[in-house]
């Protein structure tokens, strides 16, 4: 082949949509068992498209997410990407600072961000017949954004007022940044997502972080709802096709976890009279089908009132008054996190204890197939709630496409979940149930 | 020792590098490329016509008087099963303020046959989440499952609400959830600041019920509940609704088959008339030692849900202080920096409504963040919004009325709403509709007639604030965070 169509053929490679498996319904479709079909796409710059059309309301999401999370944060750079998400605010090239914001509300759409230690998130949701606004404005700031010191200045100001207000008024709040730090021992995900030393920050690493991280080729455009799929593909290239793309993104750093020799332990104080405690799990390195056994565990333990921490410290020993738990997932690790609010000092041991009897429960003895079935259909539920909305849908396909995870399989996760039995959730549990992974911080009155 | 081939570089990748380098040089030397035509302006919409257009309810009656409620939701998974009772907050007794919640709370605690363990093990083996919310002139009670347990479902629901009984060991168990969350929820400054709102406004009227605190919870008794329950649970008082992907007559049908024995009289229930409106100048301060900004309301009463000023007052009230955009915001944060947000809120019940700005004013600020509140009431009664503020409010009300609808609860909440306060089909899918007609002259008459009566104001702060910020204000009644009245400051000092 020489060199002309070799050239040719490589142009026409990135110009196609990857290809959608044998049975699509339409052209580009991805056929799946979700409830829901979508499309995929990647322009040149690199930038993924995920189109899926809901029509039953006026409604449409765009959510943009870039592969810039705490992850990508180096040592002393501690609240780096919680401020560059904030700083797209402030303003690109053709929208004035915090315009963003009030264009989406002018015309009733609802907007918001997030950072999480993969990525940082951007969506709105607002009338399907503004869906051109809302790529403007994406595209805009992915183009040009403009950061200046002043920014940058009043906006890590801001940040850290808002965030001292918050301490102020949560008496529990810093104990969750605390308990991650112990729960998560490596730098990479021990260190909140704010935090003071983000007041140390030079506008260089804002820069540098934003040139390397905050483009197309690190990023994927997600839009859901009642949208005409030939129409937005033209919007989708207009605007964002001529953004250039940056250099390489290396991979995201590995955090490096280190099992201890035992339970690791702390206690804090804090400015409430309410005593209570963190407890979580570690689990890592995980193998194959070790998530389905932890979204089913963390059913079994802690969705619904008969879920058996609830039922054995709310209602049996009645040793808490609020108990409350997640379950944490990260690239490379995942963990377990209650968080138990005991009706006095005495019972935090109590409940602490109930809880390690319950757990023990699970490595001794095989869960029922009635508790099982129950967690089962509270999971599909809870799932099919998710994706009842644009925003969820969007959301849904943006955290898989962050996870690494084939966007054409995710059909196949729920029944992956529903189909773990006894045998695996007790496999499991004798493994990772043990106290080297276990790590506790109580809090109590000063 | 550096491998030798580490040292050599891929002729290609060489030129590459050349190219590369050549092609940054010529780039710094030429002009930047011009922007895109398109990216200086925001794209207009799209021409067509945004409709809203949700399924119809479709209501049916039984003989005995219960309605039912349909709404197909293509496309969900979910279904939604509730009971409305047309009695809320202000139906519990003056001496009993709560007893509606309790009740709510206490159906699903046991039957004559099933213990209340029972009942919660078969909702939950259904994968069915199942909840009571109270408001003012209404209760819900919602059970959410998957669409291929609906018929267990309405059996459950079924059971545990017309089987209902109401144990002492049981109620104990609620009194103690109740009390903790309400004891809880006295450290939530909106809260006070709410239930102070209401407590002032709604002063010898039936709505005041609902500002009770977590005293009042250890005096109700198994037999109040179960009066509560004689009196409004019954069939002519109430409405199953269901949504989600239904055959809405066949399930109406199924639905009667479970209900249709329900008996009981009518319950007589009366919407009380509407207070006055508040026309003096009040300001009531509540103690909250742990306040970090000072929290400040002010509000005043408004039409109820059916009132023919509704969608003009949806219109002043977004103008007022609906987004970040908003006057209210605009000033407090954006201007003057008082605050970290100020928004205006509105609730309407059966009888009358609620219009309330809520604000975090920095502490040393109250004082000129009250007045400018009031300020922008004011102006808003006396110099007419200009029209481009009016469309713009309009636009939002219009392009955000359909977010309400997206989730199974969302909808469910708000058909709920509907089928109680029995709302006609404006409030429905015609909310779009109705919110295009409103006229500048609607929205004027609306401002002159609810915001010309001078608002209460509620402020929630430490105590030493009073002292440090508040003495130039002319009265303020101090009250503790139970509602209690602890004195009245005069300015100098005076008590």
């Amino acid at each position: 082949m020489n060199k002309t169509a070799r050239a040719f053929v490589f142009l026409a490679l990135i110009l196609l949509p990857i290809p959608a498996p044998a049975g699509s319904q339409e052209s580009g479709a991805a056929p799946s068992s979700l409830p829901f079909l979508f499309q995929e796409y990647r322009l040149r710059n690199g930038l993924r498209v995920v189109l899926s059309e809901d029509a039953r309301l006026p409604l449409v999401t765009v959510a943009v997410g870039y592969g810039a999370g705490t992850l990508r944060e180096k040592p002393g750079q501690e609240g780096l990407a919680y401020l560059m998400e904030n700083l797209m605010f402030q303003g690109s090239d053709n929208v004035s600072p915090l315009q963003h914001i009030a264009f989406i509300q002018k015309v009733g759409g609802e907007l918001n961000a997030t950072t999480t230690a993969d990525k940082a998130l951007f969506y709105e949701t607002l009338p399907s017949n503004q869906l051109a606004l809302a790529l403007w404005l994406e595209s805009d700031r992915m183009k040009s954004l403009v950061i200046t010191p002043a920014a940058i200045g009043r906006t890590r100001e801001e940040l850290l007022g808002e965030y001292g207000e918050r301490v102020a008024a949560d008496p529990y709040l810093e104990t969750f940044s605390e308990f991650d730090s112990l729960l998560f021992p490596d730098q990479l995900y021990g260190h909140p997502v704010i935090g003071p030393r983000m007041k140390d920050l030079l506008e260089g690493d804002v820069v540098d972080f934003h040139r390397t991280y905050y483009v197309p080729n690190n990023a994927v455009l997600c839009i859901v709802g009642n949208i005409d799929p030939g129409r937005t593909r033209d919007l989708v290239a207009k605007y964002f096709d001529s953004i250039p793309p940056g250099q390489d993104i290396p991979s995201p750093p590995q955090p490096v976890f280190r099992r201890e020799n035992d339970v690791v332990e702390g206690h804090i104080r804090i400015p409430s009279e309410s005593a209570g405690f963190h407890m979580g799990f570690r689990f890592f390195p995980l193998q194959a089908g070790d998530a389905y056994c932890l979204r089913i565990l963390e059913y079994v333990l802690l969705e619904g009132e008969t879920s058996r921490l609830k039922a054995r410290l709310l209602r049996r020993d009645l040793t808490a008054r609020y108990l409350t738990g997640t379950l944490d997932e990260r690239p490379s690790i995942a963990a377990i996190k209650l968080f138990c609010l005991a009706t006095n000092a005495v019972m935090v041991a109590r409940s602490e204890k109930a809880i390690l009897a319950e757990i023990e429960k699970l490595r001794s003895n095989a869960v029922s197939l009635e508790e099982l079935d129950r967690a089962r259909l509270r999971f599909k539920m809870d799932y099919f709630d998710r994706l009842s909305t644009n925003l969820g849908k969007a959301r849904f396909l943006v955290d898989a496409h962050f996870a690494g995870k084939r966007l054409d399989e995710l059909g196949g996760e729920l029944a992956a979940v529903i189909n773990i039995g006894p045998q695996a959730l007790a496999a499991f549990s004798a493994k990772y149930f043990i106290p080297q992974n276990r790590v506790v911080l109580e809090f109590g009155p000063q | 020792m550096r491998p030798q081939a580490s040292l050599r570089r891929p002729a290609n990748q060489a030129v590459r590098i050349i190219l590369v380098t050549g092609m940054a040089a010529l780039s710094l030397s030429l002009p930047a490329p011009a922007q895109e035509r398109f990216r200086r302006t925001p794209p207009l919409p799209d021409s067509q016509r945004l409709e809203l257009k949700l399924p119809p309810v479709e209501m049916f009656s039984l003989p005995n008087g219960l309605t039912v409620a349909t709404a197909r939701r293509p496309g969900s998974s979910l279904v939604t099963l509730q009971l409305v009772v047309r009695a809320g907050e202000a139906d519990s007794p003056p001496d009993r303020p709560g007893l509606a919640s309790v009740t709510a709370q206490m159906i699903g605690k046991g039957t004559k046959m099933l213990s209340a363990d029972y009942l919660e093990n078969w909702i939950e083996s259904l994968g069915g989440q199942f909840s009571a919310a109270v408001f003012m002139d209404y209760t819900v009670l919602t059970l959410t499952v998957l669409d291929e347990a609906l018929d267990r479902a309405i059996y459950v629901l079924r059971l545990m609400t017309l089987g209902a009984t109401f144990s002492e060991h049981e109620l104990a168990a609620v009194r103690r959830i109740a009390y903790w969350q309400l004891y809880q929820s006295k450290k939530d400054p909106e809260v006070l600041a709410w239930r102070q709102l209401l407590s002032v406004l709604f002063a010898g009227h039936p709505y005041r019920a609902a500002t009770y605190n977590e005293d009042v919870i250890k005096y109700i008794t198994a037999r109040d509940v179960a009066d509560f329950y004689g009196r409004f649970y019954r069939p002519g008082n109430a409405a199953i609704l269901v949504s989600g992907n239904i055959d809405g007559a066949a399930v109406a049908q199924r639905v009667g088959s479970h209900f249709g024995a329900w008996t009981g009289p009518s319950s007589e229930r009366i919407v009380p008339p509407p207070p006055p409106t508040n026309d003096r100048a009040r300001i009531c301060f509540v103690e909250a030692p742990e306040s970090a900004a000072a929290t400040v309301f002010a509000g005043n009463l408004i039409m109820g849900s059916s009132g023919r000023d509704f969608f003009p007052f949806l219109v002043l009230k977004q103008i007022l202080g609906g987004t970040a955009r908003s006057r209210l915001f605009m000033n407090l944060r954006e201007s003057k920096g008082y605050a970290t947000y100020a928004f205006a809120e509105m609730e309407v019940f059966d009888s009358c409504g609620v219009y309330w700005v809520r604000a975090l004013v920095r502490p040393e600020s109250t004082v000129p963040a009250v007045r400018e509140i009031l300020g922008e009431i004011a102006a808003l009664a006396s110099v007419p919004a200009a029209p481009a503020e009016i469309e713009e409010a309009k636009s939002y009300l219009v392009g955000s009325l359909p977010l309400r609808f997206e989730s199974s609860l969302g909808f469910s909440e708000w058909m709920a709403r509907y089928v109680a306060l029995g709302l006609g089909q404006s409030q429905w899918d015609k909310g779009p509709e109705e919110l295009r007609l409103v006229s500048a002259e609607q929205v004027g008459e609306a401002a002159r007639r609810y915001f010309s009566a001078t608002p209460v104001v509620v402020i929630i702060g430490r105590p030493e604030w009073l002292g440090a910020y508040l003495g130039d204000l002319d009265a303020v009644e101090v009250y503790d965070t139970g509602g209690k009245l602890r004195t009245i400051l005069h300015k100098g000092g005076g008590r």
